[in-house]
C-alpha cells in the first residue's frame, strides 16, 4: 500500500474530543439512546473486524499451524492431515540455497531502500532551489513514473534493456560503447541490478514528494537565522534540515522495507528468478516452493522465515511506531 | 537566476527526462510501425506513426475480457473496503468505548502485515471455499489488503475534521445521521477519494494472488494477461507497449483528477511525519 502513516498523521489527532453528544434528551429516550451509542462502535466496527479476522487472522494462524504438517499435492487432494513438527523448518534452513537467496534479499532490499531514500531526498532538497515551471515539470514527470502499473514499467523495461533491439544499448553503441547484442540478464546480479533500478525508479516519487512536503515544512526562519550565522549549505542541512527531517525519513525508510522486502511481480516477469536461480528472492522461493512445486506445508516454513527476518530488519523502529502509536491514543 | 540556481533547474530537467522516459518510449514504440521496431536503426525519435499497434492490443483476445475482469474486481473490492473502513474509521475516530486502543492497534498492524507471506493458507482456504479458480477470491483478496489502509487512512481524516461543526449541526437540529451526512461526509470527499485512488491502484496493479487463484484464461486479471505478451505477442514490442498504454491509462486518469488532493493528503501528514 502507499502513503500508509503518513496519511494519518495528515491531520492533527484530536482525540481528546469527546464523542458527540445529544443536545437534548428526555429521559426514556436518553435510556434507550445510550444503550444504543454504548452498542453502535461495535456495530460499526463489526463488518471491518470481522473482515479482518476471516481474511488476514486465520490466515495468519493457518501459515505458521501448516509451516508444521506435511501437506504436498496428495495430501491436498487425499484431505489427509500429516504433523511433521518441525521437519520442514529443518528442512529449509539447512538448504545451504536458503540462505544463499535470504542473504540475496536482504542485500538486494537494503541496497533498493538505501538508493530509493537518498535519491528521493536528494530530489526533494533539490526542488526547493527550483524555479516553479521546472519544479513543476519535475513533479508532472515523476506522476508519470509513480501512476504507470508495475507490469506496465516492467515489460517497458524489459523492452529498454532488450538485447538486439533495446534502446539502451543503441544508444550506448551511438555513444562509442561496444554494447550492441549486450545482455543485461546474463548473471543473477546483473539481472537484480536492472529490476533494482526499476523499483528505484517507481519508489523515488512516494518518497521525493513526501520528503519535499516535510523539507517545505521546516519553518523558513530557522534557515534564516542559520543564514544570519553564516552557516554553509552542508551545516544548515545538517543542522535544520536533518534533525526536522529525521522522524519522516524513518519513517519512509520503515515502509519502503515493508514494501520492497516483499518485490515479487517484477522478479518473476523479468527472468522467473533465473537465470538459473541466480535472481530468486524469498518471496520467488515461497511461490516456486508452494505453487510450481505444491509443496505447501514446506513453502509456509518459508513464509513464517519470511516474516520473522523482516520482523528482525525492523523491528527498532517498529516498536517505537507501535509505542508512539498507543501513547497517540 | 544566479549560476546555483541555473544549475539546480538543468539537473532537474535531467531528473524529470529519467522519469519520463519510459512513459515516452512506451508510447513512441506503441505508435511506430512494427518494420521500424525491429530493426537496429537508431530511433530515438519516431519516423512515422500507426494506430496498428493499439488495434492488434485492443483486439488481441483476452484484452478486453482480462480489462473487463481488472476493473471488476478492483472496484467491488475497492467500494466494500471503502465503506467498511469508513464505519470503523467513525468508530474509532469520534467514539469513546472499551477496547477502541485495541481495534486502532489491529488496524495499525493488519495494514503492515506483509500480505504475500500469506499466500498459501489464502490459495489453501479459497480452494476450500470452493473459491479457486473464481474471480470472487480475487474480491475478497485485495478486499483484505485494502480495508486496514482504508480504515486507517480515513481514521485520519476524520480526525482531522472538527467535531465542533458536527456538534453545532446537532444543536441546530440535526439529528446524529444529518450532521453526518450533511456536514462530515462532504468535508471527507477529498479524504475518501484519495484513499480510493491508493487502494484501486493497489488491486489494479496486483500480480501475485491474481496469477495464483484463477488460471482460467478468461478470468485472467490484466497483469496476469499482460505479463504473459511474450506468449501473447512473440517479439511484437509494438503490441505489448500498446497494451501497457492502455493498461496505464486508467491509473492515469485517476491521478489526473485527484492529483491535487492526493498531494495535499500526502504533504499534509508528511509536515507531521
Amino acid at each position: 500500500m502507499t502513503a500508509v502513516e503518513t496519511t494519518d498523521a495528515a491531520v492533527p489527532v484530536r482525540n481528546s474530543s469527546p464523542a458527540p453528544r445529544r443536545a437534548v434528551a428526555g429521559g426514556a429516550r436518553r435510556r434507550r439512546g445510550s444503550a444504543f451509542d454504548r452498542l453502535l462502535p461495535y456495530l460499526l466496527l463489526a463488518p471491518a473486524v470481522l473482515g479482518i479476522l476471516w481474511l488476514i487472522g486465520f490466515p495468519v494462524v493457518s501459515v505458521v499451524v501448516t509451516s508444521f504438517r506435511k501437506l504436498d499435492l496428495g495430501e491436498l487432494v487425499r484431505g489427509e492431515i500429516v504433523w511433521v513438527g518441525l521437519d520442514n523448518y529443518t528442512k529449509v534452513l539447512s538448504d545451504p540455497r536458503f540462505w544463499e537467496i535470504t542473504v540475496r534479499t536482504v542485500v538486494f532490499t537494503a541496497a533498493v531502500v538505501a538508493a530509493s531514500v537518498v535519491v528521493g531526498l536528494a530530489i526533494a532538497l533539490l526542488m526547493r532551489q527550483l524555479s516553479t515551471p521546472i519544479r513543476i515539470l519535475l513533479q508532472v514527470c515523476m506522476l508519470l513514473a509513480w501512476a504507470m502499473p508495475i507490469i506496465a514499467s516492467t515489460t517497458v523495461y524489459q523492452w529498454i534493456f532488450d538485447q538486439q533491439y533495446g534502446i539502451l544499448n543503441k544508444i550506448l553503441v551511438k555513444l562509442g560503447f561496444d554494447f550492441a547484442g549486450y545482455s543485461w540478464f546474463s548473471t543473477g546480479t546483473a539481472t537484480l541490478s536492472v529490476i533494482g533500478l526499476l523499483i528505484v525508479w517507481q519508489a523515488i516519487p512516494f518518497l521525493a514528494f513526501s520528503l519535499y512536503a516535510g523539507v517545505i515544512g521546516v519553518p523558513a526562519d530557522l534557515y534564516e537565522a542559520a543564514g544570519i550565522d553564516g552557516a554553509t549549505a552542508w551545516q544548515t542541512f545538517r543542522a535544520v534540515t536533518w534533525p526536522e527531517l529525521k522522524p519522516l525519513l524513518m519513517m519512509v525508510t520503515f515502509l519502503s522495507l515493508l514494501w520492497d522486502f516483499k518485490v515479487f511481480t517484477q522478479i518473476w516477469v523479468f527472468k522467473e528468478g533465473g537465470p538459473s536461480g541466480g535472481s530468486t528472492t524469498l518471496p520467488v522461493l515461497q511461490y516456486l516452493e508452494g505453487i510450481s512445486q505444491s509443496h505447501f506445508g514446506v513453502a509456509a516454513a518459508v513464509s513464517v522465515l519470511m516474516v520473522v527476518i523482516l520482523t528482525l530488519l525492523t523491528v527498532t523502529y517498529l516498536r517505537k511506531l507501535l509505542q508512539t502509536q498507543e501513547g497517540k491514543l | 537566476m544566479n549560476a546555483k540556481k541555473v544549475s539546480a533547474n538543468v539537473v532537474a530537467v535531467l531528473i524529470a527526462a529519467f522519469f519520463a522516459f519510459p512513459t515516452y518510449w512506451m508510447v513512441t514504440t506503441a505508435l511506430k510501425p512494427k518494420k521500424d521496431l525491429l530493426s537496429s536503426d537508431f530511433d530515438l525519435i519516431p519516423s512515422s506513426v500507426t494506430n496498428s499497434n493499439f488495434v492488434t492490443a485492443w483486439t488481441k483476445p483476452g484484452f478486453l475480457q482480462s480489462l473487463g475482469n481488472s476493473l471488476l474486481v478492483s472496484l467491488s473490492a475497492v467500494v466494500a473496503a471503502l465503506v467498511i473502513g469508513l464505519l470503523a474509521a467513525l468508530a474509532l475516530s469520534r467514539m469513546r468505548f472499551r477496547g477502541r486502543k485495541g481495534f486502532v492497534m489491529l488496524m495499525l498492524v493488519a495494514q503492515m502485515a506483509p500480505f504475500e507471506a500469506l499466500l498459501i493458507p489464502m490459495f489453501l482456504m479459497m480452494r476450500d471455499l470452493g473459491l479457486y479458480e473464481q474471480l470472487s477470491s480475487l474480491v475478497l483478496i485485495y478486499f483484505a489488503v485494502t480495508l486496514p489502509f482504508c480504515a486507517w487512512t480515513l481514521r485520519g481524516f476524520v480526525n482531522g475534521i472538527p467535531i465542533e461543526l458536527e456538534e453545532a449541526a446537532m444543536v441546530d437540529g440535526c439529528g446524529r445521521w444529518g450532521a453526518f451526512r450533511r456536514v462530515t461526509l462532504p468535508l471527507l470527499g477529498p479524504g475518501l477519494v484519495a484513499t480510493s485512488v491508493f487502494a484501486f491502484i493497489t488491486a489494479w496493479n496486483e500480480f501475485l494472488f491474481a496469477k495464483v487463484m484463477v488460471r482460467a484464461e478468461d478470468k485472467e486479471t490484466l497483469p496476469v494477461w499482460l505479463s504473459g505478451f511474450q506468449s501473447a505477442f512473440g517479439t511484437d514490442w509494438g503490441g505489448a507497449m500498446a497494451a501497457s498504454a492502455l493498461f496505464t491509462v486508467p491509473v492515469l486518469v485517476f491521478f489526473l483528477i485527484v492529483q491535487r488532493k492526493m498531494v495535499t493528503g500526502v504533504t499534509a501528514g508528511a509536515v507531521k511525519g
